[in-house]
């Protein structure tokens, strides 16, 4: 009885508001200040009007996309060009103007990678040879997440932390002629932090790692072999980007074995840096003819249906992971008496549309 | 990267501006509006190389023969002319890489040479120095070196500072001065030190050893300490990128930049 009381409630003052807003549609589209939901102090009445509103703006959105798709068909078969497809607004195509942005005639960009910390392992000159270990406190997940990056990471070693300073274990690396190395902290029994440090005296770069997910926990994963991979670094695009990518590339032999059909990915997006391991194949496909849709007299149609495609199936093997710079830092590891060339701070966070790297 | 920045005195332009980075490249900049137009690089010397890496640089700034002079890390001293970067003299200088040159290139050799004796004298790093307008006073500090002050005529310590007593909590932070400088072109009695810890202090040499007035500014080292025209204001600038002007009587911060 209740029930049917509240439906016959919402029913009554749907309609005035209905009615009301079938009037004022000429002054909604002036300005919304007619009738906006917020302004009703009845909750009941605010959430029935606001849900009228969202599946009033539910059905006119499907609309138009019927009406859109009709006109490119229609387009198509009369034999037209059909109208341009809009492109939606993504967070990505509206980043603010960032005058720190790599451009491609950058001389002192150049001149700067010629001298960086990375160039002379970058020209082959040197091989990387990483020393891998963790905080104080190691358990759980940390063992199992590196043993899978000993397996990602060529020429990587383990060696245990015991209760060696950090800064200890910077000098003893330089001297066996580690080119980095990659500390993997962990917090609460899980890995959340990995901190790498460029030897002999290059930047210290610290990252906040999330969404581990390990090699046994993928469904359908491959096993990586002890081919040397082929890296994929995409969307570093300001200074600071394309200086950790570099960094990224350091730790990575230059010389990929591409029999091995190895790729390991690093794609920032929005400042997160994503991580993944795949085995690729290529295999030619034979694509289907689409008999049911194409009308006759379709020549192009026809040609297409009968030609192959290769396409690349991936299969991911290898944990993956996400990153998130946290600071850069020059010079080996040391927090008090370093410079830092970039550090996080949450005054930096002015708008959503704003990235660094 | 900048490194190092000098500003000169404003002459026609309001603002001008000549930074050194780690390409060894020389670059002016200029603020041209009354009230803070947007500077830019009006002219750029060198070519990029980071063999030529810039250390350190001063600026003699006289009326009729101004002298750049400029520290490289292949170990060559060029003395320029700021105002259009015309190379005057070449000084190949003997000494290691943390040396700033002062204000007289005569005055520059004299230290360097100084220099070498200092730090095989002292037990500890010698990191930042500088001279006073006089040109008579040389102030020194550094890693495990506490505050000096020599009279260069003499050539003799006639002051060094005593760090503060031990803080409430009984912990003792070791000396490690990181930038100093004097605080008036003509008062050779009070300077204002950074630290590595995060402390800029001010000592006055007619009063005390121990610092005048001391206070904290964020939390990474101060690198960088440089004094206002006026004999009251300091600027200082930290490893996070932050920047601030404090009035030295007071210790009052009059503004703060936070780099973002």
């Amino acid at each position: 009885m209740a029930v049917k009381r509240k439906k016959s409630n919402t029913g009554d003052m749907i309609v005035p508001c209905g009615k009301e807003d079938s009037n004022s549609t000429e002054k909604k589209s002036n300005g919304k200040e007619h009738l906006l939901p917020s302004m009703i102090k009845n909750k009941e009445k605010r959430s029935a009007v606001h849900a009228q509103l969202k599946h009033q703006k539910k059905l006119e959105k499907r609309k138009k996309a019927k009406a859109r798709e009709a006109d490119e068909k229609r387009a198509l078969e009369i034999g037209e060009e059909p109208p341009p497809r809009k492109i939606p607004r993504t967070i990505e195509n509206t980043r603010e103007f960032d005058e720190t942005i790599c451009k491609p005639d950058d001389e002192e960009l150049f001149a700067g990678n010629d001298g960086d910390e990375f160039s002379s392992i970058l020209k082959h000159e040197s091989t990387s040879k990483i020393l891998i270990t963790t905080c104080r406190f190691n358990s759980t997940r940390g063992p199992a997440f590196i043993s899978e990056l000993l397996s990602v990471i060529p020429n990587a070693h383990y060696y245990k932390r015991g209760t060696y300073d950090l800064k200890k274990i910077v000098e003893y690396a330089t001297n066996k002629d580690f080119t980095s190395i990659i500390v993997v902290h962990t917090n609460r029994r899980e890995p959340d932090a990995l901190l790498v440090i460029g030897l002999p005296d290059g930047p210290t770069a610290h990252f906040k790692l999330s969404k581990l997910v390990l090699r046994k926990d993928i469904k359908n994963h491959g096993n990586p072999t002890s081919h040397q991979p082929e890296l994929v670094l995409t969307n570093f695009t300001t200074r600071l980007g394309h200086r950790i990518g570099r960094l990224i590339q350091s730790l990575f032999p230059q010389d990929p074995n591409f029999r091995g059909r190895q790729v390991v990915t690093f794609h920032n997006q929005r400042d997160f840096i994503f991580f993944r391991h795949h085995r690729y194949i290529f295999e030619s496909k034979e694509s289907k003819q689409s008999d049911s849709k194409a009308t006759k007299g379709k020549d192009t149609m026809d040609e297409k249906s009968a030609q192959e495609k290769t396409v690349a199936r991936l299969q991911e093997c290898g944990p993956r992971f996400t990153l998130k710079l946290i600071s850069l830092q020059q010079g080996t590891f040391d927090t008090k008496g370093g410079e830092y060339e970039w550090v996080h701070k949450p005054e930096m966070d002015t708008s959503r549309r704003r990235f660094f790297l | 990267m900048p490194r190092t920045t000098t500003v000169e005195c404003p002459g026609c332009p309001p603002i001008r501006v000549l930074t050194f980075d780690v390409l060894g490249l020389v670059k002016v900049v200029e603020a041209r509006a009354k009230q803070g137009g947007v500077p830019k690089v009006v002219e750029r010397w060198g070519e990029p190389d980071t063999s030529r890496h810039v250390l350190a640089a001063s600026i003699n700034d006289s009326k009729f023969d101004p002298l750049l002079a400029v520290a490289r890390k292949s170990g060559v001293t060029e003395v320029l002319n700021p105002i259009n970067g015309d190379l005057r003299g070449l000084v190949p200088s003997v000494c290691q890489s943390d040396v700033q040159p002062e204000d007289d290139a005569i005055v520059g050799l004299h230290l360097f040479k100084k220099q070498i004796s200092d730090s095989s004298s002292s037990s500890g790093n010698i990191v930042c120095s500088k001279v006073d307008g006089s040109e008579n006073y040389a102030l020194f500090g550094g890693k495990g070196v506490e505050a000096n002050v020599w009279d260069l005529d003499k050539c003799t310590k006639i002051w060094t500072a005593k760090s503060p007593p031990k803080n409430s909590l009984g912990i003792f932070t070791p000396t490690w001065f990181t930038s100093a400088t004097f605080i008036s072109k003509d008062d050779h009695r009070k300077f204002v030190t950074g630290t590595n810890n995060h402390q800029v202090r001010l000592y006055d040499i007619s009063a005390q050893r121990r610092p005048v007035m001391s206070f904290d500014f964020r939390e990474t080292t101060i690198k960088a300490v440089a004094e206002d025209l006026d004999g009251q204001t300091v600027y200082i600038g930290n490893g996070s990128g932050d920047l601030a002007s404090v009035d030295m009587r007071t210790g009052i911060q009059y503004c703060q930049h936070v780099l973002t």
